[in-house]
C-alpha cells in the first residue's frame, strides 16, 4: 500500500515537473539570466567599439571594473526623466483609448448568440494574420497627404478657415497606430471575462429595480475589473517599450523611451547606459503593475 | 521577375547543387551587388556565394559584437571598418593575389581608416547630399546648392512639412557642422552645441527624421526636399520615372561640402575561405563587374576601369561622380570615442524632445 502511494506520489511529482519544468527553464534561461546580465552590464563601462569595457585590463589607465557612472548620468539630467514621463503619457493614452473602444465591443461579442461569438472573436484576431510592420506601413499610406482621410480632414478644416494639418509623421499618427495595433490585446481579456458573467445576476438586479445604467455600473463593470486590469497591462507595457511605430510614423518630436534604448545599443554603442535605461523602465513598469494590482484588489473588496 | 534575373536564379540553384563544398560567405549591405555579378562569379569559381545582409553599419557591428562568425567578406563603411581594424578582427590582405587593385582611383586609397590599405579594398561610395523634386524647387525658387535650404527658416517656410532629414545623429550633425563652416568630424562641444541649436531651430519645419521611407515619399511627391543618400535619391528618381510622374528627382552636393561614405571589402578573421575571398575581391575589381553595381543602384564608383562600362547618364552625374572642386569638400566620417558618443546621444535626445 505504502509503496503504491509512494509510486503515485513520485509519479505526480514527475508529472508536475514535466509540466512546469520546461516553462520554468525557459523563463530562467531567457528572462532571469538576460535580466541578470543587464543588471551587471549597467554597472560597467562601455567598450570602445560597443559592448562592454573589460572587467580587468593590464593598463591601469583604461576604464575597467564596476561603476555607478551610468546611473549618475541618468539622474544628472532631467531629459531622461522627461522622456520616461512622455512615454508613460503615450502608453496611458493608448490604454485608455483601447479600453474605451474595446469595452463596448467585448460586451457586444459576449452578449451575442453563442454561434456568432466565435466568428466575431476570429475577426478581432484576424489582423494578426499579417505582419505587424506591414500593418504599420499601411498607416503611412492611409495617413499620407494624398489619402482620402487627409483630404477630408483638411477639406473640413479649410471650410472652417483653419490651416491644413499633416496627419502622417505626427503624434496623432503614432497614437492611432498604437491603438490599432494593441486593440485586440484589450478586447480578448475583456471578452473572456465578460463572457463568464452569470446573466441571472443582471436579472436579479433588474428585479430589484436597477435600470440599465445602474446594472452596468454596479454589476457588470465591477465584475469585469480583472479583465480591465489584465487588458490594460497587456496594452500598457508593450506600448511603453515600442520603438518601431514612432520610428515609422512619428514626426520630428516623437521619440519614446523604446527608441532611446534601441539607439543606445545600435547607433551610440553604449550598452551600460542602454541597460540602465532598460532597468529604469522595468522598475517603472513593475511599479505600475503593483499599483494596478493594489487598485484592483482594493476595488475588488467593495464588490 | 525579369528573364535575366530568373536565369541568374536558375544558375544560382544549379551552382548550389553542383558545387556545394566551396562556399563563400558574403556579409553585405541590402541590394549592394547585382545578381548577375554573383552568378558569374559562382560559375567562374565553381563555388557557391552565400549572402547575408545588413541595413546599417551598427547592425553589422552589433551582430559581430554578439559573436557572429564565419563571414569571409564584409563590406563596412570607413568608420566601422576602422573599429574592426582596431579590434583586430580583420585579416591582412595578400595583395599579390589582387592584380586588379591597380584599377582603383588612388584618391580612394590610403584613407585615414586604413593607411596603406593593409586590410581593405574600396568597393563603392555613397554621398550624403540634398535630394529634391526638381519641378517644385524651381517653382518655389529655392536654391539647391546649399545646406541653407534645409536649415534656414527663410527658405524652409516655403516647404514646411515637405522636408525630411536623415534619422542619423552623425549624418545630420555633419550637415549642420558643414553648413556652419566646420569639419564634419569636428568634436568640439561648443561647435556641436551650435549645430544642435541650428537643428532645433529648423526642426519645426521638417516633416520627419527618416532614413528609409523618404525614397517612397519623394517618389509619390509627398516630400519635396530631403537630406539623404545618393543611392536612395537615384532610386527615387528611377521609381518616379517608372511610375510616369510629372516630376523628376535630382540630387546635388551643397557647396559647403558633404559626407562621403566609402564602403570597402575586408576579410573577417573568422572567415574559413580567405583564398576564395581574395578571388572574389579581385573579380569585383574588374571594371565590368564593378560597373554593374553602379548601373543598378547609382552608387559612386572608385574603380577607374569601371567608368567605361557605366551608363553615360550616371557617369556624367556630378552628384555621383563629383568634379575636383566638390571632391575637395567631401569628408569621410571618423569614429567617435565612447565619451563623445554619449554626449552626442544626449544632444540627440534633446533635439528629438524639443
Amino acid at each position: 500500500m505504502s509503496s503504491f502511494a509512494r509510486k503515485l506520489f513520485s509519479h505526480a511529482r514527475l508529472a508536475k515537473w514535466a509540466v512546469s519544468g520546461p516553462p520554468f527553464v525557459f523563463l530562467l534561461l531567457f528572462f532571469v539570466l538576460p535580466g541578470a546580465i543587464m543588471v551587471i552590464a549597467s554597472f560597467r563601462y562601455p567598450g570602445e567599439f560597443g559592448g562592454l569595457a573589460p572587467l580587468t585590463a593590464a593598463d591601469p589607465g583604461t576604464l575597467q571594473g564596476f561603476t555607478l557612472e551610468t546611473y549618475r548620468f541618468f539622474f544628472s539630467d532631467f531629459i531622461y526623466t522627461e522622456i520616461f514621463i512622455k512615454s508613460f503619457l503615450v502608453a496611458l493614452a493608448t490604454t485608455l483609448l483601447c479600453l474605451i473602444m474595446a469595452y463596448p465591443l467585448a460586451l457586444l461579442i459576449a452578449r451575442s448568440p453563442k454561434k456568432s461569438r466565435d466568428f466575431m472573436v476570429l475577426l478581432v484576431i484576424l489582423p494578426f494574420a499579417s505582419s505587424f510592420l506591414i500593418r504599420v506601413y499601411a498607416w503611412m499610406i492611409l495617413l499620407g497627404p494624398q489619402a482620402a482621410l487627409s483630404q477630408i480632414v483638411n477639406g473640413l478644416l479649410g471650410a472652417l478657415g483653419i490651416a491644413p494639418v499633416q496627419l502622417l509623421f505626427s503624434p496623432f499618427a503614432v497614437l492611432i497606430s498604437m491603438v490599432y495595433v494593441h486593440l485586440p490585446f484589450m478586447v480578448l481579456p475583456l471578452y473572456t471575462n465578460l463572457e463568464k458573467h452569470d446573466p441571472s445576476l443582471l436579472d436579479a438586479a433588474q428585479d430589484c429595480g436597477a435600470n440599465a445604467w445602474r446594472r452596468f455600473w454596479q454589476v457588470t463593470f465591477p465584475l469585469s475589473l480583472p479583465g480591465v486590469f489584465s487588458g490594460s497591462t497587456l496594452v500598457f507595457i508593450p506600448v511603453l517599450g515600442m520603438f518601431a511605430i514612432p520610428d515609422i510614423l512619428g514626426g520630428t518630436g516623437d521619440m519614446l523611451v523604446g527608441n532611446l534604448i534601441k539607439e543606445q545599443f545600435l547607433g551610440t554603442r553604449d550598452w551600460p547606459f542602454g541597460s540602465t535605461l532598460s532597468i529604469m523602465l522595468t522598475i517603472a513598469v513593475l511599479l505600475f503593475v503593483w499599483i494596478a494590482a493594489k487598485l484592483g484588489s482594493t476595488r475588488g473588496r467593495y464588490v | 521577375m525579369s528573364n535575366i534575373s530568373l536565369r541568374a536564379l536558375l544558375l544560382l540553384l544549379l551552382a548550389g547543387n553542383a558545387f556545394a563544398d566551396d562556399v563563400l560567405h558574403l556579409y553585405n549591405w541590402n541590394n549592394y551587388i547585382s545578381a548577375e555579378t554573383v552568378a558569374r562569379f559562382e560559375a567562374q569559381c565553381a563555388c557557391r556565394v552565400v549572402q547575408d545582409y545588413y541595413s546599417d553599419n551598427e547592425e553589422m557591428l552589433a551582430k559581430l559584437a554578439a559573436g557572429a562568425t564565419g563571414y569571409d567578406i564584409i563590406v563596412p563603411t570607413g568608420n566601422a571598418m576602422e573599429s574592426l581594424i582596431r579590434q583586430q578582427a580583420l585579416r591582412p590582405l595578400d595583395k599579390s593575389k589582387l592584380p586588379n587593385l591597380k584599377n582603383i582611383n588612388p584618391a580612394y586609397l590610403d584613407t585615414a581608416f586604413d593607411p596603406g590599405n593593409r586590410f581593405s579594398v574600396p568597393y563603392a561610395y555613397t554621398l550624403t547630399l540634398l535630394g529634391y523634386n526638381v519641378e517644385k524647387m524651381h517653382e518655389l525658387g529655392l536654391p539647391t546648392d546649399t545646406w541653407a535650404v534645409i536649415f534656414e527658416p527663410e527658405y524652409l517656410v516655403k516647404v514646411k512639412g515637405r522636408v525630411t532629414v536623415l534619422d542619423s545623429q552623425r549624418e545630420l550633425m555633419a550637415a549642420a557642422l558643414k553648413y556652419l563652416g566646420y569639419s564634419a568630424n569636428d568634436t568640439g562641444e561648443a561647435h556641436w552645441k551650435q549645430a544642435r541649436d541650428l537643428i532645433i531651430r529648423a526642426k519645426p519645419y521638417w516633416a520627419a527624421f527618416n532614413a528609409s521611407s523618404y525614397i517612397k515619399e519623394l517618389t509619390v511627391g509627398n516630400i519635396w526636399l530631403v537630406h539623404g543618400y545618393s543611392n536612395d535619391i537615384f532610386q527615387a528618381n528611377l521609381d518616379a520615372q517608372k511610375a510616369g510622374r510629372k516630376f523628376s528627382i535630382a540630387s546635388s552636393i551643397p557647396k559647403q561640402g558633404a559626407v562621403l561614405s566609402l564602403d570597402s571589402m575586408v576579410l573577417h578573421k573568422t572567415g574559413p575561405r580567405p583564398d576564395l575571398a581574395l578571388r572574389f575581391i579581385d573579380y569585383m575589381l574588374e571594371g565590368s563587374n564593378s560597373a554593374e553595381l553602379t548601373n543598378l543602384i547609382g552608387s559612386g564608383n572608385p574603380n577607374l576601369d569601371a567608368l567605361r562600362h557605366i551608363k553615360p547618364e550616371i557617369a556624367q552625374n556630378p552628384a555621383i561622380f563629383p568634379d575636383a572642386q566638390h571632391l575637395a569638400h567631401l569628408e569621410m566620417l571618423r569614429d567617435l570615442n565612447r565619451h563623445q558618443r554619449r554626449v552626442l546621444s544626449r544632444m540627440w535626445t534633446e533635439i528629438k524632445l524639443r
